[in-house]
C-alpha cells in the first residue's frame, strides 16, 4: 500500500500538468462568446443574482467601453437592504443587475416615431443615433426604465449588448468584466451554448423581470426574488447620480 | 416604520419630458379648447356669442401658434423635426401627431383669417395701428359664409384628431400606470375645454367696461359644467381605482396613494374644481377669477400628470425627486413659451384690438 499511494499522487499530478496545455490551448483556441456554430443568432443573457456581489465592475466597464455620460447609465446593479426575520443579523444586502432586456415584444418601438428603433434580426434591440429626435417617447414607453436620453449626443440611449464588441465575437463589456461570473451571455439559437445548457437546466427558476408587461424580455434571471420583479416597494435611494449638466 | 427594503444604490432617472412638454399639452389643449367656445358665435351664430366666441377664436389662434414651438424644443434634437415627416411610422400616435397638428393648424389660421376679414378691413379703413397691414390681410374684407363653414369643417376635423392624439399617446403609455387609464384622455379634453373658456373670460374682462356681463354669465354657466364633468370623471377614476373594478386604475391608484406630495396635489385638484364651480354658479359675474381658475386647474393637470408621473420610478423604490432647473430644460421653458405667447398676443392685437375683436356684432353682418 505504501508503494501505491505515492504513485496514485505522481499519477494525478501528472494528469494534472498534462491536462494545463490542453486547458490553455482550448481557452485560447474558442471565440470568446459562445458562439452557435451556425444558423441565425439570438443574443440573450442570463443573470445568475445568487453570484453577484454587487461590486460595480459592470457598471464602471459599461461606461469606459461605451462613453456613457457622467451621471447615466447604461446598466447599474440595484442594490437593496433588505429586513432579515430568519438569521441573527438584521438586514442582507440584495443585488439586481439591470439593463436594457431587449425584449422580444419590445414597446419602445412601435411608439417611436421615425423609426429610430429597431429590433436586428439577432435579438438586439438598437437605435439608429442618425434617426433619433430625441423625443424621449421610448424612454416613457420602457417599462424597464432602461432608457434615457444622452446629454452628450441628446440621442435616446441604452444597452446595446455592446453590438460593436459582439459583431467582433467578442463579450459585451459587463459579462467580461463580471467578478462573480453572474452575467452569462450567449446564444438562444445554439444547443451546445452556456447559455442555452444553463437556461435548460435551471428552467423552474428562470425568471423575466415585469412578466406581467408582455414583453418577453431576453435578459433572464436565476434567484430572482419576487419582491423585486416590478417596482420595488421600499424606501428610494437618497443617492442621485451628479448632473452632468445644467 | 423601517422599511422591509431600503434601495441603496440605483440610477434615479432624470425625467425626458420636460416642461416644455407641459406647455405643449396646456396651450394645445387651451388652442382647441378655445376653438370650440368660438363654435357658438361664428359658426352656430347663437345670439349673445358673438363677441366671446371672437375672443375665443383669438385665444386659440394665440395658443395655437405657440404650442409647435413648445413640442419642438421638448425634442432633444429640435433641427431634426423633419424627419418626421421623412420617416412617417403608423405604429406612433406622435407620428400621426406630426400630421394632425399641421391639419388643425392650417385650419384654424384659414378660419381665423375668415372670420377676422371683415373686421380687419374696419380696422384699416378707420386707420388704427398697422392699417396698411390690415388692409393687405383683409384682403378686400369680404365675408365668405360657405368658405368659413369649410375652414371650421377641417378645423374640426384637425382639432379632433388633435385632443384625441394628445390623449391617446399619453394614455398607451403602459409602463406608467398613472398614465395609462382609458380616462385620461376625457381628463385632458375637460380641463382643455375648460381652459379655452377660462382664457375666452379672461380676455373678456379686458374688454373696455370689463366685457359684456351677460355673455360673462353664459360663460360662466359653460364652465361650472366643465368643472361638475370634471369632478365626475375624478370620482369614477378614483371609485375604479378604489374598487378595484378596473385593475389599470387600481395600479395607477397604488402608485400614486402612499405619496404625500400626490395626496396634497390629489387634494389641490379637487379643492379649485369646487371653488371654480361654486363661483361659476353663486357669482357668476366673477369671470376674470373663475377664468383664471380654469386656466390654474388645466395647467397644474399637465404639470402633475407630466412632471409627477416621471417622478415614479419604473422599476425602483420610492419616488425621484424632481427640482425645476432654471435653464432652458427647466423654468426658461415655461417662461420662454409664455414669452413667445405674450409676443404673438401683443401683435395679434396691435393687428386688431382687443375691444374690436370683443365687440359684440356679427361677423359680417
Amino acid at each position: 500500500m505504501k508503494d501505491e499511494e505515492p504513485r496514485e499522487v505522481s499519477a494525478s499530478r501528472r494528469a494534472f500538468l498534462r491536462g494545463i496545455p490542453v486547458l490553455t490551448a482550448a481557452a485560447a483556441a474558442l471565440p470568446a462568446p459562445a458562439l452557435a456554430a451556425d444558423g441565425k443568432h439570438h443574443w440573450a443573457m442570463l443573470v445568475d443574482v445568487r453570484k453577484c456581489i454587487g461590486c460595480q465592475a459592470c457598471t464602471v466597464a459599461c461606461i469606459q467601453e461605451n462613453a456613457v455620460p457622467e451621471g447615466s447609465f447604461r446598466t447599474i446593479v440595484s442594490t437593496y437592504s433588505v429586513k432579515l426575520t430568519d438569521a441573527d443579523q438584521p438586514a442582507g444586502t440584495y443585488m439586481l443587475p439591470r439593463l436594457c432586456n431587449h425584449c422580444e415584444e419590445p414597446p419602445c418601438i412601435p411608439v417611436c416615431p421615425v423609426g429610430a428603433t429597431f429590433k436586428r434580426e439577432d435579438g438586439i434591440v438598437a437605435v439608429d443615433g442618425d434617426r433619433c429626435v430625441g423625443c424621449a417617447y421610448c424612454v416613457q414607453a420602457c417599462p424597464y426604465d432602461a432608457r434615457f436620453i444622452n446629454h452628450a449626443t441628446n440621442k435616446a440611449d441604452k444597452c446595446t449588448f455592446c453590438a460593436h464588441r459582439v459583431d467582433a465575437g467578442l463579450l459585451p463589456a459587463c459579462v467580461e468584466t463580471c467578478v462573480g461570473g453572474a452575467r452569462i451571455f450567449g446564444d438562444l439559437n445554439d444547443p451546445q451554448g452556456e447559455l442555452r445548457r444553463r437556461l435548460d437546466a435551471a428552467k423552474a427558476e428562470v425568471k423575466v423581470l415585469k412578466p406581467e408587461q408582455g414583453t418577453e424580455p431576453r435578459v433572464f434571471y436565476i434567484g430572482l426574488d419576487e419582491r423585486f420583479q416590478g417596482k420595488v416597494e421600499g424606501q428610494g435611494t437618497l443617492w442621485q447620480p451628479r448632473k452632468a449638466h445644467g | 416604520m423601517t422599511p422591509d427594503i431600503v434601495e441603496t444604490v440605483n440610477v434615479a432617472r432624470e425625467i425626458a419630458w420636460l416642461p416644455w412638454a407641459v406647455q405643449y399639452f396646456f396651450l394645445i389643449g387651451l388652442s382647441y379648447g378655445a376653438w370650440l367656445v368660438s363654435l357658438p358665435g361664428l359658426v352656430f351664430r347663437r345670439p349673445g356669442w358673438e363677441g366671446i366666441s371672437r375672443l375665443a377664436l383669438l385665444a386659440a389662434l394665440v395658443c395655437g401658434l405657440t404650442a409647435p414651438v413648445a413640442l419642438l424644443a421638448d425634442l432633444h434634437q429640435p433641427g431634426r423635426f423633419w424627419h418626421f415627416y421623412a420617416y412617417f411610422t403608423p405604429t406612433s400616435w406622435m407620428s400621426w401627431g406630426a400630421f394632425f397638428i399641421p391639419v388643425y393648424l392650417t385650419g384654424l389660421i384659414l378660419y381665423a383669417w375668415l372670420a377676422f376679414r371683415p373686421a380687419l378691413a374696419r380696422h384699416a379703413d378707420e386707420g388704427g395701428k398697422l392699417a396698411g397691414l390690415a388692409r393687405v390681410l383683409a384682403y378686400g374684407g369680404h365675408e365668405s359664409r360657405k368658405a368659413l363653414m369649410a375652414a371650421a369643417l377641417l378645423t374640426f376635423v384637425g382639432a379632433a384628431l388633435v385632443a384625441l392624439y394628445t390623449g391617446v399617446e399619453v394614455m398607451l403609455v403602459r409602463a406608467r400606470p398613472l398614465w395609462h387609464t382609458p380616462l385620461l384622455p376625457v381628463q385632458f379634453f375637460v380641463t382643455a375645454l375648460a381652459g379655452g373658456l377660462g382664457l375666452a373670460l379672461v380676455f373678456n374682462r379686458a374688454l373696455p367696461g370689463g366685457g359684456d356681463p351677460a355673455a360673462t354669465r353664459r360663460m360662466a354657466v359653460a364652465l361650472a359644467l366643465t368643472q361638475l364633468v370634471a369632478l365626475l370623471v375624478g370620482v369614477v377614476w378614483l371609485v375604479l381605482g378604489m374598487s378595484g373594478m378596473s385593475p389599470v386604475h387600481a395600479q395607477a391608484l397604488a402608485e400614486v396613494a402612499p405619496s404625500a406630495n400626490w395626496k396634497v396635489s390629489a387634494v389641490w385638484a379637487v379643492v379649485a374644481t369646487v371653488v371654480t364651480l361654486a363661483l361659476a354658479v353663486r357669482r357668476p359675474g366673477s369671470g376674470l377669477l373663475i377664468g383664471l381658475l380654469a386656466l390654474h386647474s388645466a395647467w397644474m393637470m399637465r404639470w402633475t400628470i407630466f412632471i409627477g408621473g416621471q417622478e415614479v420610478p419604473k422599476t425602483g423604490a420610492g419616488y425621484y425627486s424632481y427640482q425645476l432647473p432654471l435653464g432652458p430644460e427647466g423654468l426658461m421653458g415655461i417662461v420662454g413659451t409664455a414669452g413667445l405667447w405674450i409676443f404673438l398676443f401683443v401683435v395679434l392685437t396691435t393687428l386688431l384690438p382687443l375691444d374690436r375683436i370683443g365687440r359684440a356684432e356679427r361677423v359680417g353682418a
